[in-house]
C-alpha cells in the first residue's frame, strides 16, 4: 500500500494520476460515474463480474465514452437510460441532436425528465450520404462558410458540443452521429475529441458519443458496441437474441422489444465484457 | 443562560430594541425575543436580578413610546399596563415556552428546567410550533429586507431569507394536539414522563421533537442577528477623470470590497445605483438592475461600464459613489446529497451561444402537449431548475396521455421502464424518428406490408420479416391543416433493423417515419 501511495503521488505530482488512479474500477465511487441504473450494465462498465459492496458502475465522469452500434440493437435506448438515470437524480444533462432524431414523447416514457435535458436539434436532414464535399475537414472552418448543408450541420454539432461541455452546465453531455456518414466521421480529426477529454478532465461531466461505428473514446472512457448477440457464457439460460414478438394473433401482434448483446471494454482491460441486454419497447403515441 | 422576552401588546421591534441594549445575541422566534444571558451577571447580576431589569427594560421602553409628552402619571399607568412575559432558563426552549405560558418573571435555576415546563399546557408546544414556523414564510418575498417588518430599523437576520433552511409552513390543524388531548396527556409534565421509544412509535420524528421541547431540550443552537451594513462605497477624485477606461479602474477598485462584503454577507447585488458626481456640480445617476444576483467583482465592474457606453456622463467625473442593492444568495446546493447546480449567468451564457449558432428554435428543453399528434412536442426555455422540474415532470408521468396503455397499465408500474437485477440488462426502446418523414414504396399483401423499397441510402430495402399493426390514429380533424389519419405499423426487416411505417389514409402514401433503435 505504501508503494501505491508513492506512485500514486508521483503520477498526481506529474498531472498523470487520471490515467492510472481516478479511473481504476477500485476507485470508482458514486461521485466519479454516471450510473445508468441498469445493474447488470452499471456493474459491466465498472469492470466488475457481481456486485460488490460499496462500488458503484457506470459511465466514468470527466472521460469520453462511446456506444455504438447497428440500428435497432438498442444503442439510442441504451443513451436514453443514462440520460434518464441522471435526470432522475437531479443533474442537468444535454443532447447535442446533429439530425433532429430525438422523440420527446418516447423520451418522456422511457422516463427521462424532459425539463433538465437541454436538447441542442440540428437540422433535420435524412439524406446524409451523398452530401459530403471530399476535401471537407470537419471542424475546421466556420459554420458558416463554404460546404454543402450536411457539413455545416456536423461542424454546428461538433462546436455545441464544444461550448455545452466547456459551460460545465451539464453533468452528461451526448452527441449523436449515428447518421453522420461514415466518410464524414472518419475526417473527424483526433484533436477534436482531445479536446472535449481537455475540457471534462477532472470534472463531474461524462461525454457520450453515440454513432454507427467506434469513432473516440478517452483514456478512461467506456466502449459499448451493442448487438453482438449472445453472450459468450456457454452456460448462459438467456434466450437466442432477436427482435421479441408479443400476442399470438395478428390483431394482437406487437412489438416487444429486442434481445441483443452488448460489450462494454475500456483501455486497460484485457477483454471486453459481454453483457445481455434486453430492450423493452416503450409505445408513445 | 438565555433569556426570552414576550410581550403581547409590543411589537417585535420594541422587544428588539430593549434586547439590543442587554446583549448583541439575541434572535427573534415570532413574538419571541431569546437572549444569549451568558455573561450578563457582571453587568446585571444574577438571574433574577437580570430579569428584573428586562421586565423593567420592557416596560419602560413601551411606556415610552406610548407616552411620547413623557407625563410621568402616564408613563407610570403605561408600565403598569404592559404584560412582560420573562422567563431565565439554561435552555432557549424552556426560556421560550416559559415566556409563552407563564406570565411576569420566570426564572429558573439549571437542572430544573423539566420540573420548571412540567404545569405547562401542551397547548405551548403548539403554540410555539406555530411561532416558530410562521415567520419563516413571511420572508419568501424576493427582497426580504421591504417585505420584513422590522425592515425599518435596519436589522435583518440572515435566517429570514435563508430558503435551504426553510422549514415547510405549519398544517392549518395539527393532529398531534389533538392526539395528545384524546389520549389525555395534557401538561408537558405527562408527555415528558412517557417513554421515548412508546412516543415514537406512535407519533414518529414529531412526537419526539415534542417531547424534546417539553422536556427543555433545545434542538439547535441560537442563531444570533447580524447587522447589515449597507453595501456603499464612493471615492472622491483628486483630478476629474474623463473617459471610460481610467473609469473601470476606479470601479474595480469600488467593487472588489464590495464584492467581498456581499460574500460574506451570502449576498448577491440586484441592483447597482451609480452615481458619478461631475465637474459641472451636476450628478449623472445610473440604475443598472441585473438579471440574476451576482457578485463577481468583474462581472459588475463591466456591466456597470457598459451601461456608461450606452448612457456616457457628458462632463468630467469628480466623485464615483456605487450603492448595491443586495438580495440573498443563491442556494446552488439544496443539500450535500445533491450536486451544486450551476449559476444562471453559465446558463443564460451558454444558451445565448447555442441560439446564436443553432438557431433559438433548436436549443432548449423539449416540453409534452395535450395532443394524442404522434411526436407532437414544443419547445421550452431551458432553465437549471431545482426539485420542481421533478415534480412538474412527474406530473406529466402521471397524466400525460402520451403513454400508450401498455406501458401504464398492463404492466402495474410507472411509465418508467425499470431495470430487473438479473443476469441481462433491460433498456427501453428509443424511437428515431425523422421530422420530415421518408416517401417509401410498399408492397401489400392481404392488407400487410411484406417489402419495402427507399431510395434512400443507409436505409435497408427488401422483405419485411414480421409486421404488427395498423394502429390507427387520427385527430384535430376540426383545425384545417392540422388533422391526421393514419395507420401505423412496426416491421422488422431482414438485417434486423424495426422501421416505423406510416401510411396516411387520405392519400395512400406509405412513410418511414421513424426507426426503433
Amino acid at each position: 500500500m505504501a508503494v501505491r501511495a508513492t506512485v500514486e503521488a508521483l503520477l498526481r505530482e506529474r498531472k498523470l494520476d487520471r490515467t492510472l488512479t481516478s479511473a481504476i474500477p477500485e476507485r470508482l465511487g458514486e461521485d466519479a460515474v454516471s450510473p445508468l441504473d441498469v445493474d447488470a450494465l452499471d456493474l459491466a462498465l465498472a469492470g466488475l463480474t457481481g456486485p460488490q459492496r460499496g462500488l458503484a458502475g457506470g459511465l466514468p465522469r470527466g472521460q469520453v465514452s462511446e456506444v455504438v452500434g447497428p440500428a435497432s440493437s438498442g444503442r439510442t435506448g441504451l443513451l436514453w437510460a443514462a440520460l434518464a438515470a441522471a435526470t432522475r437524480r437531479g443533474e442537468s444533462v444535454a443532447l447535442i441532436d446533429t439530425f433532429d432524431r430525438f422523440d420527446p414523447p418516447t423520451a418522456a416514457a422511457c422516463g427521462i425528465v424532459l425539463p433538465r435535458l437541454l436538447w441542442v436539434r440540428g437540422q433535420a436532414v435524412s439524406k446524409t450520404a451523398v452530401a459530403i464535399d471530399p476535401a471537407w475537414l470537419p471542424g475546421v472552418r466556420a459554420v458558416n462558410g463554404p460546404g454543402t448543408f450536411v457539413e455545416r450541420v456536423i461542424d454546428r454539432a461538433i462546436k455545441s458540443l464544444n461550448l455545452v461541455v466547456q459551460s460545465g452546465v451539464c453533468t452528461l453531455v451526448a452527441i449523436d452521429l449515428i447518421d453522420v456518414p461514415a466518410t464524414a466521421l472518419r475526417r473527424l480529426p483526433a484533436s477534436t475529441w482531445f479536446r472535449i477529454e481537455r475540457a471534462i478532465e477532472g470534472s463531474d461531466t461524462a461525454v457520450v458519443i453515440l454513432a454507427a461505428q467506434s469513432v473516440a473514446r478517452s483514456s478512461g472512457g467506456r466502449s459499448i458496441v451493442m448487438g453482438t448477440g449472445r453472450p459468450s457464457d456457454p452456460g448462459s439460460r438467456l434466450p437466442a437474441p432477436g427482435i421479441v414478438w408479443k400476442g399470438e394473433h395478428d390483431r394482437t401482434r406487437r412489438l416487444g422489444g429486442v434481445r441483443s448483446g452488448a460489450a462494454v471494454s475500456a483501455a486497460r482491460w484485457s477483454h471486453a465484457r459481454q453483457v445481455a441486454v434486453h430492450t423493452r419497447f416503450v409505445h408513445a403515441v | 443562560m438565555f433569556a426570552a422576552l414576550c410581550a403581547p401588546s409590543i411589537s417585535a421591534a420594541a422587544i428588539i430594541d430593549v434586547a439590543r441594549a442587554f446583549t448583541p445575541r439575541f434572535e427573534q422566534v415570532g413574538p419571541l425575543v431569546l437572549l444569549d444571558a451568558g455573561g450578563l451577571s457582571r453587568l446585571f447580576g444574577n438571574a433574577q436580578e437580570l430579569g428584573a431589569h428586562l421586565s423593567q427594560a420592557l416596560a419602560k421602553h413601551t411606556a415610552d413610546a406610548a407616552c411620547p409628552e413623557r407625563d410621568p402619571r402616564q408613563v407610570a399607568r403605561a408600565e403598569g399596563r404592559v404584560e412582560a412575559r420573562v422567563a431565565i432558563a439554561s435552555t432557549q426552549t424552556a426560556a421560550a415556552l416559559l415566556a409563552l405560558g407563564r406570565p411576569g418573571l420566570t426564572v429558573v435555576e439549571p437542572g430544573q428546567e423539566e420540573q420548571a415546563l412540567a404545569p405547562l399546557s401542551v397547548s405551548v408546544l403548539d403554540r410555539y410550533e406555530h411561532l416558530t414556523g410562521s415567520l419563516r414564510p413571511q420572508a419568501a418575498s424576493s427582497k426580504p429586507q421591504a417585505a420584513s417588518p422590522d425592515a425599518g430599523s435596519g436589522w435583518h437576520h440572515p435566517r429570514h431569507t435563508h430558503h435551504a433552511s426553510r422549514p415547510k409552513p405549519r398544517a392549518q390543524d395539527n393532529r398531534r394536539l389533538d392526539i395528545l388531548t384524546k389520549w389525555g396527556i395534557r401538561s408537558l409534565g405527562a408527555l415528558a414522563a412517557i417513554p421515548g421509544p412508546e412516543v415514537f412509535e406512535r407519533l414518529g420524528d414529531g412526537g419526539l421533537q415534542w417531547q424534546a421541547l417539553a422536556r427543555g431540550v433545545d434542538a439547535r443552537p441560537l442563531v444570533p442577528w447580524v447587522d447589515e451594513v449597507p453595501f456603499e462605497a464612493a471615492l472622491e477624485l483628486e483630478w476629474p477623470i474623463e473617459g471610460l477606461e481610467p473609469l473601470s479602474f476606479v470601479l474595480a477598485r469600488l467593487f472588489e470590497p464590495l464584492s467581498e462584503r456581499l460574500e460574506q454577507a451570502d449576498r448577491g447585488a440586484a441592483v447597482i445605483h451609480t452615481a458619478l458626481r461631475l465637474t459641472t456640480r451636476r450628478v449623472h445617476a445610473r440604475t443598472l438592475p441585473l438579471p440574476a444576483p451576482m457578485r463577481d467583482a468583474k462581472t459588475l465592474r463591466t456591466l456597470v461600464l457598459l451601461d456608461l457606453e450606452t448612457h456616457p456622463p457628458d462632463a468630467p467625473i469628480d466623485t464615483v459613489r456605487v450603492f448595491i442593492e443586495p438580495t440573498p444568495g443563491r442556494v446552488v446546493q439544496w443539500t450535500l446529497l445533491e450536486r451544486a447546480q450551476p449559476a444562471p449567468e453559465q446558463v443564460s451564457t451558454l444558451i445565448a451561444r447555442l441560439s446564436a449558432l443553432m438557431g433559438e428554435t433548436h436549443v432548449g428543453s423539449p416540453q409534452l402537449v395535450d395532443s394524442w399528434k404522434p411526436g407532437a412536442f414544443e419547445m421550452a426555455a431551458f432553465q437549471v431548475s431545482d426539485r420542481s422540474a421533478s415534480a412538474a415532470n412527474d406530473r406529466d408521468g402521471e397524466t400525460s396521455p402520451t403513454l400508450a396503455p401498455e406501458t401504464r397499465a398492463s404492466e402495474g408500474a410507472p411509465a418508467v421502464p425499470t431495470a430487473p437485477r438479473g443476469e441481462h440488462a433491460e433498456v427501453p426502446n428509443a424511437m428515431r424518428r425523422f421530422r420530415f418523414p421518408i416517401p417509401t414504396r410498399v408492397q401489400v399483401q392481404e392488407g400487410r406490408p411484406i417489402r419495402v423499397n427507399t431510395d434512400r441510402q443507409g436505409f435497408s430495402s427488401g422483405a419485411i420479416v414480421d409486421a404488427a399493426g395498423p394502429w390507427r390514429t387520427s385527430g384535430e380533424w376540426w383545425q384545417e391543416g392540422q388533422a391526421w389519419d393514419r395507420d401505423e405499423w412496426d416491421v422488422a426487416m431482414t438485417d434486423g433493423t424495426i422501421y416505423r411505417l406510416v401510411v396516411e389514409r387520405g392519400v395512400g402514401q406509405w412513410f418511414l417515419e421513424g426507426i426503433v433503435d
